[in-house]
């Protein structure tokens, strides 16, 4: 097993040789004779599943339904208050593009994937997530020495066997692997800090994750802080915020000068592949109306057949053009300035001062410089789009800190569900020896009783029991938010739970403090089986 | 009633200042504890603003103008009434920190020039003289909401014009947006202002009929009002942009800020609050 990056998580015994525990990219697979497995073919082994059926049990369920430890309420613990975890991976930082470019899953081949490593009977849920820049499988495995291999030789080596060589692949695990997944998805871990994109993907994994079965109830409430991070980061940080591209700098400074791109009418002077980027940008974000001149009438053609909605200037009247025009891109490679500050000035006579945005994304600069100071002319190159680019980046930067705060909640929130998930078991066994107490004491007394108070002692005895329980049931759920929950071993031990005699004469008996909450019920409903009182499944 | 008011003096302009200061976490730090404040707090403070321009009116008997102190909380309650307007209508709270700060410059300023007394002259009492009064300060609340509009779209002209890209850019709505608001802002402004001179004109035929117009405040107002109706006239004529409308929206707010103190001060005349 690689090191993890946190410290906190021990060795796993029999790891087949890992460099030592370092964070990314330092974890890399040291010794590939430590790799077992490392032929096996995708599905080689044992029975491989097939997609679920609409209506079938989830990859847990059928866990559940094979192993005494199943995901969901039993699902081991990561030894850190949350579930056991496990991510393997590779991004831009660890590894080179012809390496990842060989692990990149497509929609067919990831489904197919997961469906092999739900095959293996030490992984309970799994989660596979393949863009340009990453490609990382998040299990929730039953045994993560087993679970480790085959993810390895399926999702790794199988298709880039140079990734044994340490430094390549990255390891996480528990809480690492959860934050590691929420902060992708939160684009702290992007390229481009930030970038929006990768919400959306990590969205189509899940869906995917969940249309094959391989989402249990772990990684789907893994994935649903995951996304809820990603969203609350947008709307609550500035971490997507600006441009950090040239063609979206230009939709960015447009915007900040028009009410809207929509009645914004555009001239792209050239029609080479960086007019046509910058052109894509601005019709992906509401352009109508795109006027393009050039020299060659077949660029020009070219540009129409991407941009139909485009009319064709020949280039000797893009002049004529500029009064009709709120935008003005200018990608030529002419070694003279295709418009001077005369001309410009001239044009902006014609459309009487109203504003006028040019961009010179040329080199040499399509615009004569000076062009830049009459009035109403807003005048940008490279140079200052550059300007702008580094600007969002370093705010982008300076909301890290506000980002990885949302990460803490969601992550805190995460375990707390954990948590609550394995309390619910014990809760119930607490209070049916509480109910039993109570209907033994009940059925001594009574008859010491008049009959016409019987039904009132048994309202009071009743609500006795769930006053005194209310509060410890809450704590042991983790609500309230307490940093320092009570031990559930230490509880179990201290009302003798797990005393076999007492707990058979609990069968049968009722709960006295059914949740109220639907939090509790949905619980149940999502761990999706009989994991409640009378089972000791789950149980630590 | 005399303490209550006596201590909304000093409670409006603070409560300002903390509105103001909760817009400009809103606006440089994007805190989302402050923008959920922002609105409520700003509500809160104009009730309150109500409430104490109400009690002025019932302890004197009298529109509450009677003062400069008066005039100018009325101009600020105006000023914040038409930017709760504009923030509830467009869904925008980018430019309050600026305009919930002239609210509070000019509270404060008519805090500092309260006096005890409060004059009580037979022509506070005449419904014509509200209607005079009430004209010119929605024209200076207009003019005010359209100065602090043309301070920000001269900031990010320079922002987009220089591609220098300071704490104001991406956080305001775009230039035609601004332009769009000052101008509306001006228009209402100099029709309000134009109803204020013709019935302040009517009524100083009757009331004075000699010299009414060497009173300095009719003069710098007459002024105020020449530098509004050209700088419009201008823009509508296409021979001025945005950028000389903000200029000359600015230089108004100076004309109205000397009219409505410096002249009352310094200057003596039957519209002086003596």
């Amino acid at each position: 097993m690689p090191g993890a990056d946190d410290p906190r998580d021990p060795p796993v015994p029999g790891d087949p040789g890992v460099a030592g525990a370092a964070d990314r990219g330092a974890a890399g697979i040291s010794g590939a004779a430590g790799v077992s497995g490392v032929s096996r073919a995708p599905g080689a082994p044992g029975a491989p599943r097939t997609p679920r059926a609409p209506g079938a049990p989830a990859a847990a369920d059928r866990a559940a339904a094979a192993d005494p430890q199943p995901a969901g309420a039993g699902a081991a613990s990561g030894g850190d208050g949350g579930p056991s975890l496990l991510l393997l991976g590779i991004d831009f930082h660890s590894a080179p593009v012809e390496l990842r470019e060989r692990v990149a899953y497509g929609q067919d081949d990831a489904e197919k994937l997961l469906v092999h490593l739900l095959a293996r009977s030490a992984i309970a849920e799994a989660l596979l997530l393949s863009t340009c820049n990453r490609t990382e499988v998040v299990l929730q495995p039953r045994d993560e020495e087993e679970a480790y291999r085959a993810a390895l030789d399926l999702v790794f080596l199988a298709r880039a066997p140079e990734l044994e060589r340490p430094g390549l692949l990255y390891v996480k695990r528990h809480h690492a692997a959860a934050r590691h997944l929420l902060a992708v998805a939160c684009g702290l871990e992007s390229m481009v800090l930030g970038e929006p994109e990768i919400l959306g993907q990590v969205k189509q994994a899940a869906v995917l994750a969940e249309a094959v079965g391989a989402a249990g109830p772990v990684l789907r409430r893994l994935l649903r802080g995951a996304l809820a991070a990603g969203r609350r980061a947008r709307q609550e940080t500035a971490i997507a915020a600006g441009a950090v591209s040239f063609g979206y700098a230009v939709v960015e400074l447009a915007r900040n000068i028009f009410r809207g791109l929509e009645d914004c009418r555009v001239l792209l002077i050239g029609a080479g592949e960086i007019s046509r980027a910058v052109a894509r940008n601005l019709v992906e974000r509401g352009a109508r109306e795109l006027r393009v001149a050039n020299r060659s009438p077949e660029r020009a053609r070219q540009f129409q057949e991407e941009f139909p909605q485009a009319a064709a200037l020949p280039f000797d009247q893009r002049l004529l053009a500029i009064p009709e025009a709120d935008l003005v891109i200018a990608s030529t490679g002419a070694d003279e300035p295709v418009i001077t500050r005369p001309q410009l000035a001239a044009a902006m006579d014609a459309r009487r001062g109203r504003p006028l945005l040019v961009v010179d994304l040329g080199v040499p600069r399509n615009v004569e410089p000076d062009a830049g100071r009459l009035e109403n002319v807003f005048l940008h190159s490279l140079d200052s789009l550059d300007h702008l680019i580094q600007r969002n980046l370093k705010r982008r930067k300076e909301e890290v800190p506000r980002v990885e705060e949302i990460l803490d909640q969601e992550v805190a929130h995460f375990h707390g569900w954990y948590r609550g998930l394995r309390a619910e078991p014990l809760i119930a066994l607490l209070q049916k020896r509480a109910e039993r107490i109570r209907r033994q004491e009940l059925a001594q007394a009574l008859p010491h009783f008049p009959e016409s108070s019987h039904e009132r002692l048994e309202q009071l005895t009743r609500s006795l029991v769930r006053k005194i329980l209310h509060h410890p049931s809450n704590r042991l759920r983790g609500r309230g938010g307490e940093e320092h929950l009570p031990r559930l071993d230490l509880v179990r031990e201290l009302f003798r739970l797990d005393d076999a005699d007492d707990l058979a004469g609990l069968e049968g008996a009722d709960r006295p403090d059914e949740p109220a909450d639907r939090d509790d019920r949905a619980r149940r409903d999502e761990i999706g089986g009989p994991a409640g009182p009378t089972g000791r499944r789950g149980a630590e | 009633m005399q303490i209550l008011l006596r201590a909304a003096v000093i409670v409006l302009p603070l409560a300002y200042l903390l509105v103001a200061v909760d817009y400009g976490f809103v606006f440089f730090a994007a805190e989302p504890r402050a923008q959920r404040a922002a609105t409520p707090a700003l509500r809160a403070t104009i009730l309150l603003h109500l409430g104490y321009l109400l009690g002025l009116a019932a302890g004197s008997r009298q529109f509450p103008a009677a003062t400069e102190s008066q005039a100018l909380s009325m101009v600020a309650f105006a000023v914040a009434v038409v930017y709760a307007y504009v923030e509830w209508h467009g869904r925008e709270r980018s430019t309050g920190f600026w305009l919930v700060s002239l609210v509070f410059f000019f509270q404060l300023l008519a805090s500092v020039l309260t006096h005890p007394e409060t004059p009580d002259r037979a022509i506070f009492h005449d419904p014509f003289f509200a209607l005079h009064v009430s004209l010119a300060l929605l024209g200076y609340a207009a003019f005010a909401v359209a100065a602090a509009y043309a301070f920000l779209f001269l900031q990010l002209y320079r922002d987009l014009k220089a591609g220098r890209f300071s704490t104001f850019y991406g956080k305001l709505p775009p230039l035609a947006v601004l332009e769009r608001m000052m101008l509306v802002a001006l228009t209402a402004g100099f029709v309000s202002l134009t109803g204020a001179v013709v019935t302040g004109a009517l009524w100083a035929e009757r009331l004075y009929p000699s010299d009414w117009l060497h009173d300095p405040k009719i003069l710098a107002t007459l002024i105020t009002w020449a530098i509004y109706g050209l700088a419009l006239l201008l823009r509508r004529l296409r021979r001025w942009q945005g950028r000389q409308t903000a200029l000359a929206s600015l230089a108004g707010l100076g004309t109205i800020l000397f009219s409505l103190v410096a002249v009352n001060l310094f200057l003596s005349g039957f519209h002086a609050f003596h």
